[in-house]
């Protein structure tokens, strides 16, 4: 292996570590279960046992990490969550650095 | 009441309201259109119902503040995308314009299917639902905003349940209660 490409590989996992960022929804009192479900359905095509097991988290711990990605792509699913009354938020993935 | 027929998979999806249920949901509908900044619409409802006024004293009573945003409702409808302030007022900056759009184009749609049945002068409304995932949605708002206004908490249902009926408070967590059933029994529709 070539130190340019060891370099080049430094360089891309910096990129990617400081770009994973999570979209956590939280548990509020008014979202009925089998709506929270119905949403994580429909935005990210989850099967309905994984919408239901994190719907749950989501209810007993409350909160749960929904998806990770860029920050754009967060701030993207944070809305969609927004616009469907869904409590959630972006921020940096702390457990994914190295 | 509030029930649905048929199933959105078959395209046979409707709900019979009555026409009491009608103009609540009416007014309710209109009320946040006014909260959320639209108003690109005629006042559909005006009643002396002392029923609609109650609901129109508790939810309408902030309807002056729609330029604050810390109005708890439009916080909640709108809410903060990054827990840190700073990084939720930038992101606000260019986001909430049409994430409040899109709240609007989804109450009008479900103000359109409920007023049909009251321009027609129709007995009772079997509404057939066109568009059932944005009736969902539309129907989650009005609940996210009465619930900020009667300050639900997950143990709500058990103080209704003790509430005397000479509360005044009692009717309108009744009508919070009755749109949660209308949600459940879409959901179980689609």
């Amino acid at each position: 292996m070539s130190s340019q490409t060891q370099i080049e590989e430094e360089l891309d996992l910096s990129k990617f570590f400081d770009n994973l960022w999570v979209t956590i929804v939280w548990d509020d009192p008014v979202n009925l279960m089998n709506y929270v479900t119905y949403v994580f359905i429909k935005l990210f095509n989850f099967s309905q046992e994984k919408a239901h097991k994190l719907m749950m988290q989501v209810h007993t711990e409350g909160k749960a990490m929904v998806a990770s990605g860029s920050r754009e792509e967060m701030e993207r699913v944070v809305t969609q969550l927004h616009e469907h009354g869904l409590w959630a938020t972006l921020q940096r993935d702390d457990h994914g650095r190295v | 009441m509030g029930e649905f027929k048929g199933s959105a998979k078959t395209g046979d999806l409707s709900v019979a309201l009555s026409n009491d249920e009608l103009h609540i949901l009416i007014n309710l509908v209109e009320q946040l259109l006014e909260l959320l900044g639209e108003r690109n619409f005629t006042h559909h409802y005006q009643s002396d119902d002392p029923f609609a006024q109650l609901m129109a004293a508790v939810v309408g009573n902030l309807e002056s503040t729609i330029e604050q945003p810390d109005d708890p409702v439009l916080r909640r409808l709108l809410p903060n995308a990054y827990a840190d302030p700073e990084s939720a007022a930038e992101f606000r900056k260019y986001s909430e314009s049409s994430l409040r759009s899109v709240k609007q184009t989804q109450l009008m749609y479900l103000r359109e299917q409920l007023v049909f049945p009251v321009d027609h002068e129709l007995p009772k409304a079997d509404i057939a639902v066109s568009d059932p995932a944005q009736w969902l949605v539309a129907i989650n708002d009005l609940r996210l905003a009465l619930a900020v206004r009667l300050d639900i908490k997950h143990d709500s249902y058990e103080l209704y349940d003790l509430m005397k009926d000479d509360d005044l408070q009692k009717p309108l967590f009744a009508v919070y209660f009755w749109l949660g059933g209308i949600q459940e029994s879409l959901i179980n529709h689609l």
